[in-house]
């Protein structure tokens, strides 16, 4: 009822005090300031979302490409595109690689949210922690750290051949890429059981213990049917986000031609000299289809499933059984996982960057050398890079924040009839693949209006843009959760007392979400570091940022210099949470 | 002070309607409360009036202002209302001292800092905690906390005040101390109160006015006295006070006295009410425990209503005992001062306490199996 207008006759005051008037609010036109606000978080949000989706849906079906004239409607992308191509192998390609790495992360992700949650382990909350890790490493630098380790000429293969005669593994293939993406994605299926497991009923398991069934019996006839829906959930999940990833794609696939969907967009988009934008634009729509399918999918699963879980009431505390022998085999299954999966290829990296020739071969403690660092500093785009994905990362995260709690608050505590669908739009980027995002904004510059579109491209402020896209949905779920915690009854009480939408945000609610806009300060300045896909589409000399200037050296078989740029994008990570921590902890005791 | 008019008032969540075209009005200074079972749409009516509920259909117009209109597109936003309201939780800002709560309605009124001062001054004089403003709501007590939420909404000198369940959050004790409290602040000041419970006890001491909702339709309103002796409908009965249900078929009817064949025991009984029943319709009378009388069997009374029964259990709770007997396979609850009785007992109760309803009732399967013993 938004055509409502507001009452012709004035209150009647009959009492004695002349000054207590009931405050007033002004509407021009029956729209009073919180309604435009609303509106306006969702203009905008619905724009940032849109700018990269319509312009390649547009582009699918024109000849031309965006920024010329004289384009005609075509299907013509859509017609070579599954033709001649080439896009069956990819599409062979994709769905194998997608469905080995999400197999795979099921496998490592599921014995251990078990073993982790509901068996006596010792160091299980160490372990607990230890999944977090990909969390802070991107899978760009992750993919180096492997190829260093265990590609064709890494340092582990090398040593491996010279003990056996041979190596039994071949990273440049889809094996390979599945076991090193599932590596970096069984934590989101760890998650995904892990919380599972922890709210699951214990009464059962109880139950099942009176009745003389033993620990393993619980585990295969209790715990793990209880396991279904997580595995379910998070299979789509890794499975989409396997669909778009670029990193390892990239990294292990171009030397031997396998295509997936993310490598075939930048192939043709950025590697052809003479790019066929409407093949490409109509594979960028093909791709779009399929992951924002998957992730609704999972979106509606998840949504029934906690209906569910709401009304089950209270859990009690899961009981801890206790696997005997058996825990040292999951403690050695879980280290060798922690230890060969993560910190050998990143401890290895970081070693690289301080060596020049890293081979089990030579000693390279003869060859410690801080050349690789001196290569970096030496070039000013160099060093330039490392400052634009501070910028991007640090302007970024407070933009995006921002526009997340407004999101919030317009979808979770207002009565604005479009809150939900401001919710959906704020969600939507998470199904986007990065290097689509990149395609998309770089078609929409050529409709940007007030000549933005010749200002903007290769500028830092599209990777603010291209980025924060990215970071939105995870700043959303991270601000929405403690804002749900805050009582409705404090919103209430000050809109009673006189205070309209706008300014009870900003007399009663600002201050109480700061916690939850610090934290997602922080994941959006994690996340965004980390971010470089969308950027391959739109960096120019001018504004490449850590990972297009790693690609580019990675391409230029600088690895020492790659290195080293890896070493310092980790450790601006780890300073950075670690002050972050520190400041957060201090507030919480003030 | 202004009178609050609720008419057909309508609110339906999705398909869900939660109140069912309500209409009463609240006069100016009353204390009207609004009583119910949890779920019944008491809190949704509240903040109807408050604004903070858009209601599907109906008015709601408070001393001549609409504040919301269905039917004309009107609607008044919360913060124009000039309400004070308290909730169960208290709400008080966590953030802010006592003094900076109570300061916020008055800064939004754009009220001179000094005016302020002395107005958050009175208000905290009222509810008797003026030395507490320098703290925050933690360090103070659920009581004072509920007292400093009731400043709050007193502060700007409010229109109408309403409250919702505001001492459920405090232990029993204390709870009926701030019933007196709020009882006799509401009649310093003579602000027009709506007040929502699920007590009883509560909505009978404090209300001038009460309205009895169930399942979103309004059963009843009027003064606690009637509420309590003369219930509009059985479940009204149920609610307010305890009860006992006897089905039964009218033998004979004359002049407001109706002689009942009761189901259970195939006794007839006599009862006196101004409800019209018509010979062999089924009807059912409902006794308050209080109302009943158990006597040892063979006890010499003058009443017409003697039934013959067995004690089943009781129970001393201070003030008198509690018996179960039995009636047929029906349990009967009666109070009485008498100590002692077991076996074979006499009930015995007056035509005049004796209520008539043409309805039947609908017992819950809980209610009905704890209420049933076998022959
Ligand atoms: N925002 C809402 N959405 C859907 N249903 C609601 C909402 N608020 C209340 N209800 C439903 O309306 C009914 C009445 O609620 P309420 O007025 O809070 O009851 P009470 O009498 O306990 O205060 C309940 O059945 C409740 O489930
Ligand atoms: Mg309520």
């Amino acid at each position: 009822m938004a055509t409502m207008t507001r009452p012709a006759a004035e209150p009647q005051r009959t009492d004695s005090e002349p000054e207590f008037r009931p405050p007033k609010y002004r509407r021009p036109f029956g729209v009073g300031r919180d309604t435009v606000v609303q509106y306006a978080v969702l203009l905008v949000i619905a724009l940032f979302v849109l700018a990269p989706i319509v312009p390649t849906l547009i582009q699918s079906v024109r000849s031309e490409p965006l920024y010329e004239d004289g384009g005609v409607f075509t299907l013509d992308g859509y017609v070579h595109l599954f033709t001649d191509a080439g896009f069956g192998t990819v599409v062979w390609n994709t769905l194998l690689f997608a469905t080995l790495t999400t197999l795979l992360s099921l496998l490592i992700a599921v014995p251990m949210a078990v073993v982790v949650v509901r068996t006596k382990l010792p160091f299980g909350r160490f372990f607990a922690l230890t999944m977090q890790w990909p969390f802070f490493i991107s899978s760009l630098i992750l993919g180096f750290g492997w190829i260093i380790m265990y590609g064709p000429a890494g340092f582990v293969s090398t040593q491996f051949r010279e003990l056996f005669g041979g190596v039994p593994w071949n990273l440049y293939s889809i094996p390979g890429m599945a076991i090193t993406e599932a590596v970096a994605l069984a934590p989101i299926a760890y998650v995904f059981c892990a919380n599972a497991l922890r709210q699951s009923d214990a009464s059962l398991e109880s139950a099942a213990q009176v009745c003389g069934a033993g620990p393993f019996r619980i585990l295969t006839q209790v715990v793990i049917p209880m396991l279904r829906p997580p595995m379910v959930y998070s299979s789509i999940l890794v499975f989409s986000m396997s669909v778009e990833t670029l990193s390892v794609p990239l990294l292990y696939g171009q030397p031997v031609d396998i295509d997936v969907f993310s490598t075939f967009l930048y192939r043709n988009g950025l590697q052809s000299v003479n790019p066929d934008y409407s093949v490409l634009g109509a594979a960028s729509v093909v791709i779009l289809a399929v992951t924002i399918s998957l992730v609704a999918v999972q979106a509606k699963l998840l949504k029934d499933a906690q209906r569910f879980v709401s009304v089950r009431g209270k859990a009690t505390r899961p009981r801890m059984l206790d696997l005997g022998w058996l825990k040292w085999v999951s403690i050695t299954a879980i280290t060798f996982y922690v230890v060969f999966g993560a910190l050998v290829p990143i401890l290895g990296l970081v070693f690289r960057s301080f060596t020049l020739i890293f081979t089990p071969l030579r000693n390279p403690f003869d060859f410690l050398t801080t050349d690789n660092y001196a290569t970096i500093t030496r070039y000013d785009s160099y060093v330039q890079s490392i400052w634009n994905s501070l910028i991007v990362a640090g302007v970024g995260s407070v933009v995006v924040s921002i526009l997340a709690v407004f999101a919030v608050m317009v979808a979770r505590r207002s009565t604005f009839r479009f809150g939900r669908l401001t919710e959906y739009l704020a969600l939507v980027p998470q199904s986007i693949p990065g290097i689509i995002i990149g395609i998309g904004f770089f078609w929409a510059f050529a409709y940007a209006p007030f000549g933005l579109g010749d200002v903007l491209p290769g500028t830092i402020a599209a990777l603010v843009i291209a980025f924060g896209l990215r970071a939105l949905p995870s700043a959303f779920g991270s601000i929405a959760p403690s804002v749900m915690q805050i009582g409705t009854e404090l919103d209430n009480a000050a809109r009673v007392s006189g205070a309209d939408w706008v300014m009870t945000f900003f007399r009663v609610l600002r201050v109480l979400i700061t916690p939850a806009f610090a934290g997602s300060l922080v994941l959006c300045f994690v996340i965004m570091l980390k971010e470089y896909s969308p950027a391959v589409f739109l960096s120019s000399a001018d504004n490449n940022i850590l990972g297009t200037t790693m690609l580019e050296l990675w391409a230029q078989g600088s690895t020492g210099a790659v290195a080293a740029l890896a070493t310092i994008q980790i450790v601006i990570t780890a300073t950075f949470v670690a002050l972050a921590g520190l400041l957060m902890k201090g507030k919480h005791h003030a | 002070m202004p009178e609050v008019t609720v008419n057909n008032l309508r609110k339906e969540f999705g398909d869900n309607t939660v109140l069912h075209d309500n209409t009463f009005t609240i006069k100016d200074g009353e204390f009207f409360t609004l009583l119910g079972p949890s779920g019944c749409g008491k809190s949704t009516t509240l903040n109807c009036i408050a604004g903070l509920e858009e209601p599907t259909g109906g008015s709601i117009t408070v001393g001549g202002t609409t504040f919301v209109d269905t039917s004309k597109h009107v609607f008044l936003p919360p913060e124009e209302r000039n309400l004070g309201m308290v909730f169960q939780s208290y709400a008080l800002w966590p953030h802010m001292t006592i003094e900076r709560n109570l300061a916020l309605p008055l800064r939004i009124r754009k009220i001179p800092k000094d005016k302020q001062r002395t107005m958050i001054g009175e208000a905290l004089e009222k509810v008797g905690l003026s030395e507490l403003s320098g703290r925050y709501p933690h360090q103070l007590s659920g009581g004072q906390q509920q007292r400093v939420a009731l400043a709050r909404a007193l502060v700007y000198s409010p229109t109408v005040l309403l409250l919702d369940e505001p001492l459920s959050n405090l232990d029993a004790k204390l709870r009926e101390q701030a019933r007196a409290w709020l009882k006799r602040l509401q009649e310093d000041l003579g602000i027009t109160t709506v007040y929502v419970t699920h007590d009883q006890d509560e909505a009978l001491a404090l209300s001038d006015r009460i309205a009895v909702l169930s399942g979103g339709h309004l059963l009843q309103v009027d003064d606690p006295h009637s509420i309590y002796e003369s219930p509009a409908a059985p479940e009204v009965a149920a609610f307010v006070g305890r009860c006992n249900f006897f089905e039964g078929t009218v033998a004979e009817t004359a002049r407001g006295r109706h002689a009942v064949r009761l189901g259970c025991v195939d006794q007839v009984v006599e009862v006196a009410s101004p409800t019209t029943a018509t010979v062999g319709s089924t009807v059912t009378i409902a006794l308050r425990p209080e109302r009943l009388e158990v006597v040892p069997a063979g006890t010499e009374t003058d009443g017409v209503n003697r039934l013959d029964t067995e004690v089943l259990s009781s129970a001393y709770v201070g003030s008198h005992y509690e018996y179960d007997v039995r009636l047929g396979d029906q349990v009967v609850q009666v109070e009485s001062n008498r100590p002692g009785l077991t076996g074979r007992v006499q009930l015995v109760f007056d035509p005049e306490h004796a209520l008539l309803y043409a309805q039947k009732v609908e017992q819950s399967a809980d209610e009905r199996e704890l209420l049933t013993v076998d022959h």
